[in-house]
């Protein structure tokens, strides 16, 4: 009786739920996402201003609207350079954290072998070295190897540091699919590896999909690492491009202002298409 | 068969930094396989095992393993960066590290950034997240436009509000506007309050990925336990209190390891706003940008890096004992007994 | 079949990964084929006239030496002494590039990265450049660096301000500063601009008190020993901290920058939001380029740093001395050392002159010289007893970073004169 009570009641406030909030709860939530935006809002809306509207009214609307900041920025060769320079980095590094992450998890996740503990400890060790540690020496490192300059310099550490999250979160992923399953797969003949192709691919997409989007926005927006390899203008990814030109127009606020907030928009644009995923992916992580 | 069932349980039990798997625990008997040999995997295993690691292991031995090691050698040199090290110095770099005021000033920073990092971040998004989590109309977007902050880089994050707390910019203008000029001050510069100020943004930029984690657990948590609490007649804080926070334990463990280690790394956003000169003084320096202030723009490669094994000892110092003592709970020595 | 298809698959990914890094090493520096010459060139003149100097310096010169091309690299200037030292310790340095001199020009000579143009001085150039002006380019007998300006220090100040606050006659002892400092602050104006942030800015005050405090020879002494053991270098810093406690700074210099934007040091000058400050004499160029109207400073004028009393140091000796361009050893010499006579040329220095409005190192152009600071500047720096170069370049990058750093600490208030010692001692142990 109770839980026929429980369900009906259940149901009708699901279905109310789903309508709208409470008023305070959208409140909250207003004062949040304002808090959020307003120092995006304030980047994006300084670009259509001029220095000296900033100068005078440094919080103020832009009054008038000029475009010129902007045009000149996506006019100038520098910010497309930046970011196809960010995006080579972004995209080889996803590929090779994801194809090298994926392929070690899956032998960790459900081989089982003499020094297998060891290899993980090995691996989530990593995540005590921060980039920060390692960086001199890699900096040495890099330029011994003969890689200064070069994107692959700051892709292939950026693949090394990479891999330890990686593993961390594909490794439960992969384990969670059940042997049943490859038991079942090994009986119809399909070799260990093809099960890794056929079956475990498709099941373990989400996580997959996690790592590639996290990996993604850290080398879109990694500056440490580009500021000891990239020295060359013509290398710059987007946050050293950021910096430099900071520095370079300072006296033109505005200017710098709107470099900014483009090179903020590829990977808010990015986020947008894939925040289902992220937070989804984020959720199954976390959740299993 | 003892073995797989082993395997099994293992498997169910033993993610790594306190994730928890689904499938957990399922020791069904598994049907009859291919007995495996007890001397080990055959050999097309095992070529399939190097195959598929070894270039994870060339690159990550390259680029990761190799440089750590080489700093604790290059650590033990007065070395200024060009040429091989020639000039052995032994263990005096590191005593010096730990005599510079400098040092243990940004090794005070770092431990303050880490707390108030806990301790203003962690309260505020459960709330938030206890709130948000609902079905309601927008969730989705909300969702999306809290997590905004977290995906832009750290150096727009910088560039940004160096520009807006300048003395005469957008912050102290928007005060005079709403009429709290008497809050104008000097966010950057005054020693006392710049710690603050940088607290203000860190919380700013993450804050949101510790709201979307925290409500990622909290959907973990099925509704049949808060309905049959409220049944019971349990207020909704005592709800909270007894049911939705123990069950967000192992999300706020996670989240909190991760903030940890992060707050120890930070650099980025410090150098840029404060640059590598003002840190120390405007005590907003932190380990990172000692190391580089002291290290590469210095050109003492020797010293810096020994400064950068420091804090690579500090981390894992750090890490290892909140392995130890508060993850405990969630895993079975995922990275102290490794996988068992 | 098709796992192992995979497996190949991604091993000649992994292999393509490792194959590129391998192949994909940027060269650089000068390409030699066919007699086609490119160099490039790091400069700090990111902006303004002194960019276009640059790019039509550099035009002039390709178009009389068809085969050689530059390509120039402005990078601001609290970012080069960085990225030069890194270029250079990687093996991948710019041909020319802007040399400071001192201590950091030392270290460079001592890895080995500068190259010798002791003979390739033409003597031409060695005409309009004095024997003098070399001394400072040059290390153990060997020229490594072309002096293309004289850039000594003082104070630029604001005749408009300085008249606004009843001051008649610039100062000529630390007292009269500080009475001069008084009277502004009566007037509701901000004293002195300071670029804290940078550091080396606050670090000015000291380097000249530390010129009237000790004598020339400790001075240059303390480059080779790096020991700061005279007391006279603790006086200097006390001197700095009495100087600093009648708040003669304008508010939030700690984090005011010198060169970059309205809100630098420089732009307070610029825009009359500060009476004066300490630099060299690059500055009014920089001032210029942050005026409203982006025209020079038409009340702008000089006096030096004024003399104290009892110290060890010789009154008017001046600091700054020269600035110059080195090339890097690896850079084609002939192209690169007819660039740098170039430089010293009477119409480049005239240009140089008129477009960065500090003084030029050619003897014939600074004849050209018509503001009268400019000419009080020079005319100092004939008489001037004896010249450093700013100390933190004196004593290279580590002391010197950490020189500027314990000043700006001790102008904070969280350190003293003493600290300063201590924190270039310190510095000096790193090493």
């Amino acid at each position: 009786m109770a839980a026929t009570t429980v369900a009906t009641r259940r149901a009708t406030r699901t279905n109310r739920r789903l309508a709208w909030g409470s008023p305070s709860v959208y409140f909250v939530a207003v004062l949040l996402i304002g808090a959020m935006l307003a120092p995006v809002v304030y980047i994006i809306l300084g670009g259509f201003r001029t220095n000296a509207q900033i100068t005078t009214d440094p919080a103020g609307w832009p009054n008038p609207w000029r475009v010129g900041n902007y045009l000149g920025v996506l006019r100038g060769g520098v910010f497309w350079q930046e970011v196809l320079n960010s995006t080579v980095i972004a995209v080889c590094t996803t590929a090779g954290v994801v194809t090298l992450g994926l392929m070690t998890s899956y032998i960790l996740a459900r081989y089982r072998f003499r020094g297998r503990g060891a290899m993980y400890a090995l691996f989530a060790a990593g995540l005590m070295f921060p980039l920060t540690v390692a960086i001199t020496p890699l900096y040495i490192l890099v330029r011994t190897v003969g890689l200064m300059n070069t994107l692959p310099g700051v892709i292939l550490p950026q693949i090394g540091f990479g891999i330890s999250t990686t593993i961390i979160i594909l490794v439960p992923f992969l384990r969670a699919i059940p042997d049943e399953i490859q038991e079942a797969a090994s009986i119809d003949g399909c070799s260990r590896l093809g099960f890794f192709w056929r079956m475990v691919l498709p099941l373990s997409m989400p996580g997959v999909i996690t790592v590639a989007i996290l990996t993604f926005i850290a080398s879109w927006n990694s500056y440490l690492l580009p500021l000891f390899i990239l020295n060359r203008e013509s290398t710059f990814t987007l946050p050293l491009g950021v910096q430099a030109f900071a520095s370079q127009y300072s006296v033109d606020t505005a200017k710098v202002l709107a470099f900014t907030s483009l090179s903020m928009i590829p990977a808010l644009v990015f986020f947008s298409l894939f925040q289902r995923r992220i937070v989804g992916g984020l959720t199954g992580a976390v959740k299993g | 068969m003892t073995d797989s069932n082993q395997t099994s349980a293992q498997l169910a039990q033993d993610p790594s930094t306190g994730l928890t798997t689904v499938g957990g625990g399922a020791l069904v008997a598994p049907p009859p396989t291919r007995r495996r040999s007890r001397k080990g995997i055959g050999w097309p295993a095992r070529l399939e095992i190097a195959l598929m690691t070894g270039p994870t292991l060339i690159v990550y031995l390259f680029f990761v393993i190799l440089p750590v090691a080489v700093a604790a050698y290059y650590g033990f040199f007065s070395w200024q960066g060009y040429g091989p090290p020639k000039d052995f110095v032994g263990l005096r770099n590191y005593l010096l590290i730990f005599q510079d005021g400098a040092f243990l000033d940004a090794l005070w920073h770092n431990a303050a950034i880490v707390v108030l990092s806990l301790v203003i971040q962690g309260p505020v998004a459960v709330l938030l997240a206890l709130l948000l989590n609902r079905k309601m109309r927008g969730q989705t977007l909300i969702r999306v436009l809290v997590f905004i902050p977290y995906v832009i880089s750290e150096v727009v994050v910088g560039t940004g509000w160096s520009l807006m707390l300048q003395g005469d910019g957008a912050v102290n203008s928007l005060l005079e506007h709403i009429g709290l000029g008497w809050l104008r001050t000097d966010w950057l510069a005054n020693p006392g309050l710049a710690i603050w100020t940088l607290m203000g943004i860190l919380t700013w930029k993450y804050i949101g990925f510790a709201v979307i984690l925290f409500l990622a657990g909290l959907q973990g948590i099925p509704d049949e336990l808060t309905e049959a609490a409220a049944i019971d007649g349990a207020s909704y804080w005592q709800i909270q209190r007894r049911i939705t926070l123990p069950l967000l334990g192992p999300t706020i463990r996670i989240w909190a390891f991760l903030s940890m280690i992060g707050a120890l790394q930070l650099f980025d956003l410090v150098y840029i706003i404060w640059g590598q000169y003002v840190a120390s003084t405007a005590g907003t320096s932190t380990m990172a940008t000692y190391m580089v202030a002291n290290g590469r723009n210095a050109g003492e490669y020797g010293y810096g890096n020994a400064v950068a094994v420091v804090l690579f000892l500090i981390s894992l110092a750090a890490a290892l004992v909140y392995q130890r003592f508060v993850l405990r709970r969630d895993t079975e020595g995922a990275i102290t007994g490794g996988m068992g | 079949m098709r796992a192992r298809k995979l497996l190949a698959a991604s091993l000649v990914l992994a292999a393509g990964v490792l194959g590129v890094a391998a192949c994909g090493q940027g060269g650089s520096g000068a390409g030699n084929s066919g007699g086609k010459v490119t160099m490039t060139f790091w400069n700090n003149a990111t902006q303004g006239d002194g960019k276009t100097f640059w790019e039509k310096t550099v035009a002039d010169f390709q178009a009389a030496h068809p085969n050689v091309t530059i390509k120039i690299q402005e990078i601001q200037n609290e970012d080069l002494d960085g990225k030069l030292q890194t270029a250079l310790n990687s093996g991948d340095a710019p041909d020319i590039f802007l040399q400071r001199g001192g201590g950091k020009m030392a270290a460079m000579v001592k890895a080995g990265q500068l190259m010798d143009i002791t003979g390739s001085v033409t003597d031409a150039t060695k005409q309009v450049v004095t024997a003098g002006s070399f001394k400072a380019e040059t290390l153990g007998g060997k020229v490594y660096a072309m002096p293309m300006g004289v850039v000594p220090g003082g104070f630029f100040y604001s005749k408009d301000l300085f008249a606004k606050a009843g001051i008649t006659q610039t100062p000529t002892t630390l007292a009269d500063l500080q009475d001069d400092i008084a009277k502004l602050k009566a007037a509701g104006i901000q004293p002195i601009a300071l670029g804290a942030k940078d550091a080396w800015p606050a670090a000015f005050y000291y380097d000249f008190f530390a010129l009237r405090e000790c004598t020339s020879n400790t001075i240059t002494e303390t480059a080779n020993t790096l020991k700061f053991d005279d007391p006279c270098w603790l006086k200097a810093g006390q001197d700095v901290q009495s100087f600093a406690a009648t708040k003669p700074f304008n508010d939030g210099f700690l984090t005011t920058s010198s060169q970059q934007g309205a809100g630098s040091s420089a732009g307070l000058v610029a825009n009359h939001k500060a009476a004066m400050e300490l630099m060299g004499a690059w500055d009014p160029g920089v001032i210029g380029s942050l005026t409203p109207d982006q025209k020079p400073l038409p009340d702008l004028d000089w006096f030096p740093f004024p003399n104290t009393q009892g110290g060890a140091g010789e009154p008017g000796a001046m600091l700054g001395g020269v600035g110059g361009f080195s090339c890097s050893v690896k850079a084609p010499k002939a192209e690169c050392t007819a660039f740098l006579n170039y430089l010293t040329t009477t119409s480049v220095q005239e240009a140089y002159y008129k477009a960065f409005q500090s003084p030029p190192i050619n003897s014939e152009a600074q004849g050209a010289v018509t503001e009268p600071y400019l000419k009080s500047v020079l005319a100092a720096y004939g008489k001037a007893p004896y010249v450093s170069q700013w100390l933190d370049t004196n004593y290279g990058l580590n002391v010197g970073n950490a020189l500027n750093t314990a000043v700006v600490n001790l102008l904070a208030g969280k350190g003293d004169a003493q600290g300063i010692v201590d924190a270039v001692k310190n510095a000096a142990k790193k090493a």
